[in-house]
C-alpha cells in the first residue's frame, strides 16, 4: 500500500465500507497510530472552529448590553451577569415563545414527513404521463425567491382569515417540495426487488409504502425530520409576516425584540434567548444522530 | 434504479408484455390514477399556497406595478430595460461567481466530512453535532464573529498570515475582491453540516459487499470511492447538487449582514439577484421591475435544475 | 386545468391588491362636532414597550375627547414590509404612523393615504412639508428630531478644551476632535450611517440629492477621512468590523463628542439611571456650520415622524382621526410628549419648558437653545426617487469610507448611476 494509501486509507477505508464496524484500534501499524494522533488532533481544532462563533455568543450573553460590541473586541465578559439565564425567563415571554416555537416545529415536521414521504412515492415509483414535468414544477418553485411572491400570499391567507394565527406557518411550511425532494431519492436507491417480493406476497402500493419504504428509510427520515424541524425553528421571515400578536410569537420572533430598534438594543439578552433555544436542537441531534447511519439490513438478498 | 425497472411498476402479472392498444391505455390510467393518489395530499396544500402565488407573480412581472398593485400591464417591457439596468448586470455576474465557488467547495466539504464521520466510533457524535452548529447559530452571531475573524488589522486570521510571513494579506471582508470569497467561505462552514447529513444519510444506501468485492478484487481507497461510493450516491448527490444550487443562486440573508460597510445599501462587489429583487421591490416600490428580476432569478435557477436532471438521467439509466 | 385556474387566481389577487388600493376615495364631510358615541381608532406603532410615545399620546387624546385609540404593534426593523402586507390585505389601522418619510410618496402613489389637507398645522410645527405631494397634504408631523452634537463635559475638561459654544465651524470641531483624542478615547464618533456625513453636507450646502449633483458632498468626506486617519475618530472599516453601538461610545466615554440625532437625549438620562452608560457631565451644543453666518439659526437635518390616515377608513371614523391627527400636533400633546424626552414637531415656549424641566436633561443655555433653535432641513425630501436615490448614496458612503474608490470616483459613478435610474 502506498502512503497516500495510508493517509485515505486512515479515514476513508476503514469508515465508510464499514459503517458498524469495530473499534479499529487494534493491530494497525505504528505509522497509523501517529497518523491518527495527528488527525484527531486537526479534526478536534478544526470543531472548534466550528464552535467559535457558538461559543463568543455563549460568552455574550453573560455580559453587559453595552459590553457586548466593543471596540477592541472583548471575549470574556468583564462581570458575569448570570441572572440574565433567569430574567429570560421572568422577566420575558420566553415560556409563551417556546411553546408556539415546540408546537409549530412539532406539526410542522409530522406533516412534512408525511406528506412528502407519501407524495415522494407517487414520484419515485409509479410511472405516469407527465411525471416529470410536474417534479420540475416543484422543483422550480424551490426556486424561485419568497420575497417575491410573499405578499399576494399573505393577501391570499388574509382572506382566508389566517393570519396571525399558528395555522398560517403551518399551512405554508407543511406542504413544501423539499421533502418531497429528498425522500424521492431516497426511495430511488432503495431496490426495486423489494416491492416486487412484496407484489407477488399480494401488498398493495399503500401497504408497500407503510411497511417496506418506510421502515428502510429510517436515515432520510432522520434527515428530513431533523432539518425540517431546525427550520420551522430558527424560521424567521414567516412568523414576522403573519405571527403578530405577542402571544403568537415563536423565540426567534420575541429575541428579535431585544433589538427593537437602534435607540435600545439589548444584546446580552438576545443572546441568552438564543443560546436557550439552540439547546433543545442540539439534544434532540446528539440523540438523534444514530439514526442517520443506521444501515439497511441488505442480508437475504441476492446481488 | 433503471427507468426500466420503473416501468415495471404497477403491473400485477409480470409478464407485461401485452402491447395492445386497450391494455396500455388501461394502465397509463391506473398507474396515472395511483401517482396522483399519492402525490395528492400534498399538492393540494402546495398548489394553494406556492404554485398560486408564484403563478401571480409571473403575471406581475408583466406590468409596472408598485407595491400596492397599482400599474398597467406592459407586457415584456421590464426585461430589455432590466439587461441593460447596470445594478442588475452587476447582481448576475455576481450571483454566478459566487454559485460557482460555493457550490463544488460545499459538496467536497461536506462529503469528505460525511466520509469522515460516518463511522460508530465513541465520541464521534461530538464532530457530528459540531459539524452542525454553524448551521444553528444565530446569524447575528456569525455575521459579527466572522468580521472579527477577518478583521484586516485586529483580526487573528490576518495576524496568523502575517505570522507565516505574508506581508500583505488580503482585506477579507473590506475589501473589493475579497468580500465575495470571504463570503464564500463563511458559507460554506455554514452550509456543510446541513449537507453532511444529507450525504450521512446517502451513504447508508450502500450495500457493504459492494465495498468486499471491490476490495477483494484488489483496488485502494481512491478506486473503492470512486467505483462504488460515488456512484452508489448517485440520487443523493442529485439531491444535494440541486438544492444546493438553488440555494446559491438564491444567497441573500448572508449578503445583507456581511457586505462591506454593513449596510443594506448594495456593494458592487457583493449585490446578487435576491438583494437586487429586494432592493428594487420593496426599498423603491417597483414590484413589477423586482418581479420581472425574479422570473429571471427562476429561469437561471430551473435551466440549472434541468440540466443536472437530465445528466441525472443518463446516469441512471 | 392550470392555466385557467391560475390566471383566475392571478386575477383574483391582483384585483383584490387594486381594490385595496382604490377603497375610500372619497371622505365624507362629516361635521366635526357631531362625534356624539366615542369612536376607537387603531394606530400603528412600533416597540411599545421601549416607546412610549404612542400610548402618551393616546391617553391624551382619550382625556381630550372620548375617543379611543387602540395601538397596534409592528415590528420596528420591517415596519415598512409588514405594513404594506398589511395595507394590501386591507387589514392596516386607521392611523399609520410614518416611520420613515421615505415611504411617503410610495403609500400617496398607492393610494393608501387619505387627503388631510383641512387639518390645520400650526405655525410653530415644523416638518409639515414631508407629507406634502403634489401640493396636497397626506399626513402630519407629531415628532422633529434633528441633529446636533453631544459633548462630554468632563473629558473636555480633562482635557483643557473649551465647550461648544455655538459658533463652531467645522474647523473647530476638527482641532478639537484632535486636542480631545487620548490613549484611552477618541475625540469624536461618527456612526456608520451615511446620513452622519450627507445629511449635514445636504443641509448646509444646500445641495439637492434629486439634482444629480454630488460634488458637494466631497468636502464632508475629505474632512471625515482626514479625522480617522489622524486617529481622532475611529475609522469605518473597524467599526463596521466590531458593530459598537452609538450609545455604547458615548456613554461609556469612548469618545468625547457624538452627532446624533435629538432622540439620544432620552436614551442617555434613561442609560445613565440604569447604570448601562457611565455617570459623567454633558451637553448637547449645535451642529459645527459651515461659517458663522448661520449662528443664530443653525443650520442642520432631521426627519420628521407622523400620521397618516388609512384611505380605507370606515367613513363614519374619519373626524376622530383627523381630531387626533391635530390633537398630536397641540401644545398639550407636544407638551406631554417633550416630559417624557420626545421632541415634538411643535417647540413653542411652552413645549421647550415641559422638555427642560425632565430630569436629567441639561439644562443649560447652549443646550435649550440648540434644542429648541434651528433650520432643519429634511434628510429625506420627499418624492418618489428618494428611495433609489439614497441607496445610490448609501453605496457611494460606503465605497468612500471602506476606501475601496477615491472620493471623486465614488462621486463620479454615483453621478452616473442617478443618470441611469
Amino acid at each position: 500500500m502506498s502512503t497516500s494509501d495510508l493517509i485515505v486509507g486512515a479515514s476513508v477505508v476503514d469508515v465508510t465500507e464499514t459503517p458498524g464496524a469495530d473499534p479499529l484500534q487494534h493491530s494497525k501499524p505504528a505509522r497509523g497510530n501517529v497518523l491518527r494522533i495527528v488527525g484527531s488532533i486537526l479534526l478536534v481544532l478544526f470543531a472548534l472552529a466550528l464552535l467559535i462563533p457558538f461559543g463568543w455568543m455563549v460568552l455574550s450573553s453573560f455580559k453587559d448590553s453595552n459590553e457586548v460590541f466593543s471596540v477592541p473586541v472583548r471575549w470574556l465578559p468583564e462581570t458575569w451577569h448570570w441572572e440574565h439565564y433567569v430574567e429570560l425567563w421572568t422577566k420575558t415571554d420566553m415560556a409563551t415563545w417556546l411553546r408556539n416555537t415546540i408546537v409549530l416545529s412539532v406539526v410542522v415536521t409530522f406533516l412534512q414527513v408525511l406528506t412528502g414521504a407519501f407524495a415522494a412515492y407517487g414520484f419515485a415509483k409509479v410511472r405516469f404521463p407527465g411525471r416529470d414535468v410536474l417534479f420540475l414544477v416543484y422543483l422550480g418553485t424551490i426556486a424561485v425567491p419568497w420575497q417575491s411572491y410573499m405578499i399576494p400570499q399573505y393577501i391570499m391567507m388574509a382572506q382566508a382569515k389566517l393570519t396571525n394565527t399558528l395555522v398560517a406557518i403551518i399551512v405554508l411550511q407543511a406542504f413544501g417540495a423539499f421533502g418531497v425532494f429528498l425522500m424521492k431519492q431516497y426511495f430511488e436507491s432503495i431496490p426495486e426487488e423489494l416491492s416486487e417480493a412484496a407484489r407477488i406476497d399480494g401488498l398493495n402500493e399503500y401497504s408497500i409504502w407503510a411497511r417496506i419504504m418506510l421502515p428502510l428509510s429510517g436515515p432520510a427520515l432522520a434527515s428530513l425530520g431533523l432539518l425540517t424541524f431546525v427550520n420551522t425553528w430558527n424560521d424567521y421571515l414567516g412568523p414576522l409576516l403573519y405571527l403578530r400578536s405577542r402571544e403568537n410569537w415563536t423565540v426567534q420572533l420575541g429575541l428579535k425584540n431585544f433589538v427593537a430598534n437602534n435607540l435600545d438594543a439589548d444584546y446580552a439578552m438576545l443572546f441568552t434567548g438564543l443560546t436557550v433555544s439552540v439547546i433543545p436542537i442540539a439534544i434532540i441531534f446528539l440523540i438523534g444522530q444514530r439514526y442517520f447511519v443506521e444501515g439497511i439490513a441488505t442480508s437475504g438478498l441476492k446481488g | 434504479m433503471t427507468s426500466a425497472t420503473a416501468d415495471r411498476i404497477g403491473i400485477p402479472d409480470t409478464s407485461g408484455t401485452d402491447h395492445t392498444p386497450r391494455r396500455r391505455s388501461k394502465l397509463v390510467l391506473r398507474n396515472t390514477l395511483l401517482g396522483w393518489s399519492f402525490i395528492l395530499p400534498n399538492f393540494i396544500g402546495f398548489a394553494i399556497i406556492t404554485l398560486i402565488p408564484v403563478v401571480t407573480l409571473f403575471y406581475v412581472a408583466l406590468t409596472d406595478f408598485n407595491i400596492f398593485g397599482k400599474g398597467e400591464f406592459i407586457g415584456l417591457e421590464n426585461f430589455p430595460k432590466l439587461f441593460a439596468d447596470p445594478l442588475f448586470q452587476r447582481s448576475v455576474v455576481n450571483t454566478f461567481y459566487y454559485a460557482v465557488m460555493h457550490v463544488p467547495l460545499t459538496i467536497v466539504v461536506s462529503l469528505g466530512l460525511a466520509l469522515l464521520l460516518n463511522t460508530k466510533l465513541r465520541g464521534i457524535a461530538f464532530f457530528r453535532t459540531a459539524a452542525f452548529f454553524p448551521y444553528i447559530t444565530s446569524i447575528v452571531a456569525i455575521a459579527l464573529v466572522w468580521n472579527l475573524l477577518f478583521s484586516p488589522d485586529y483580526g487573528p486570521i490576518n495576524e496568523f498570515l502575517r505570522f507565516i510571513g505574508i506581508q500583505n494579506p488580503p482585506g477579507w471582508l473590506t475589501s473589493q475582491e475579497w468580500a465575495m470569497p470571504s463570503i464564500v467561505i463563511i458559507s460554506t462552514w455554514r452550509d456543510m453540516g446541513y449537507y453532511m447529513i444529507l450525504f450521512l444519510a446517502g451513504l447508508q444506501t450502500v450495500p457493504r459487499e459492494l465495498y468486499e468485492a471491490a476490495r477483494v478484487d484488489g483496488t485502494n481507497a481512491w478506486q473503492r470511492f470512486w467505483n462504488v461510493t460515488l456512484p452508489g450516491i448517485r440520487p443523493t448527490m442529485f439531491l444535494v447538487t440541486v438544492l444546493l444550487t438553488i440555494a446559491s443562486f438564491k444567497i441573500f440573508d448572508l449578503i445583507i449582514v456581511l457586505s462591506p460597510g454593513g449596510t443594506a445599501a448594495p456593494n458592487q462587489a457583493t449585490v446578487v439577484l435576491s438583494q437586487f429583487i429586494y432592493q428594487k421591490g420593496f426599498i423603491e416600490s417597483k414590484f413589477g421591475y423586482a418581479s420581472a428580476a425574479a422570473v429571471v432569478l427562476f429561469a437561471i435557477c430551473l435551466g440549472a435544475t434541468v440540466i443536472q436532471f437530465y445528466i441525472n438521467k443518463k446516469r441512471s439509466a | 386545468m392550470n392555466r385557467k385556474f391560475a390566471a383566475a387566481g392571478g386575477l383574483a389577487i391582483v384585483a383584490t391588491l387594486s381594490l385595496a388600493a382604490c377603497s375610500g376615495g372619497t371622505s365624507e364631510t362629516a361635521d366635526p362636532g357631531a362625534s356624539a358615541a366615542p369612536v376607537t381608532l387603531t394606530l400603528s406603532g412600533w416597540s411599545l414597550e421601549t416607546t412610549p410615545e404612542f400610548q402618551t399620546l393616546a391617553d391624551g387624546f382619550e382625556k381630550e375627547t372620548g375617543n379611543k385609540v387602540e395601538l397596534v404593534e409592528y415590528d420596528p426593523a420591517e415596519y415598512n414590509t409588514l405594513l404594506t402586507a398589511d395595507l394590501g390585505a386591507g387589514a392596516a389601522p386607521d392611523i399609520i404612523t410614518q416611520k420613515e418619510v421615505k415611504y411617503v410618496s410610495t403609500l400617496v402613489a398607492g393610494g393608501q393615504l387619505l387627503d388631510v389637507s383641512d387639518i390645520e398645522i400650526p405655525d410653530s410645527v415644523s416638518g409639515a412639508k414631508s407629507y406634502e405631494v403634489d401640493g396636497t397634504q397626506y399626513g402630519t408631523p407629531y415628532r422633529q428630531d434633528s441633529w446636533v452634537l453631544f459633548y462630554n463635559k468632563d473629558l473636555f475638561d480633562a482635557a483643557g478644551v473649551d465647550y461648544p459654544d455655538g459658533s463652531w465651524t467645522w474647523d473647530d470641531y476638527d482641532e478639537a476632535a484632535k486636542a480631545l483624542t487620548t490613549a484611552d478615547h477618541y475625540g469624536t464618533y461618527e456612526h456608520r450611517w451615511q446620513s452622519t456625513t450627507q445629511g449635514f453636507a445636504s443641509a448646509q450646502e444646500d445641495g439637492d440629492i434629486f439634482s444629480g449633483d454630488f460634488e458637494y458632498f466631497a468636502d464632508s468626506y475629505e474632512r471625515r477621512l482626514a479625522r480617522e486617519a489622524e486617529g481622532d475618530q475611529i475609522d469605518f472599516a473597524t467599526s463596521s468590523a466590531n458593530s459598537p453601538t452609538y450609545q455604547g461610545e458615548f456613554g461609556k466615554q469612548h469618545a468625547a463628542m457624538l452627532p446624533m440625532g435629538s432622540w439620544y437625549v432620552a436614551t442617555l438620562i434613561s442609560q445613565q439611571k440604569s447604570g448601562e452608560a457611565d455617570t459623567f457631565n454633558w451637553g448637547f451644543a449645535p451642529i459645527p456650520q459651515v461659517d458663522d453666518s448661520t449662528t443664530s439659526e443653525p443650520v442642520t437635518f432631521g426627519d420628521p415622524t407622523g400620521f397618516g390616515i388609512n384611505a380605507a377608513i370606515d367613513p363614519a371614523k374619519t373626524a376622530a382621526a383627523k381630531a387626533f391627527l391635530e390633537y398630536a400636533m397641540s401644545d398639550d400633546a407636544a407638551s406631554t410628549l417633550a416630559g417624557i424626552g420626545i421632541t415634538p414637531a411643535n417647540t413653542s415656549d411652552v413645549v421647550s419648558d415641559a422638555f427642560f424641566s425632565v430630569e436629567g436633561v441639561p439644562t443649560d443655555d447652549l443646550s435649550k437653545f440648540a434644542w429648541s433653535t434651528h433650520d432643519t432641513k429634511p434628510e429625506n425630501p420627499t418624492s418618489d426617487e428618494t428611495a433609489a436615490v439614497q441607496t445610490i448614496l448609501g453605496t457611494m458612503h460606503t465605497e468612500i469610507l471602506m476606501k475601496s474608490k477615491s472620493v471623486e470616483q465614488a462621486i463620479a459613478d454615483a453621478e452616473a448611476a442617478f443618470k441611469a435610474l
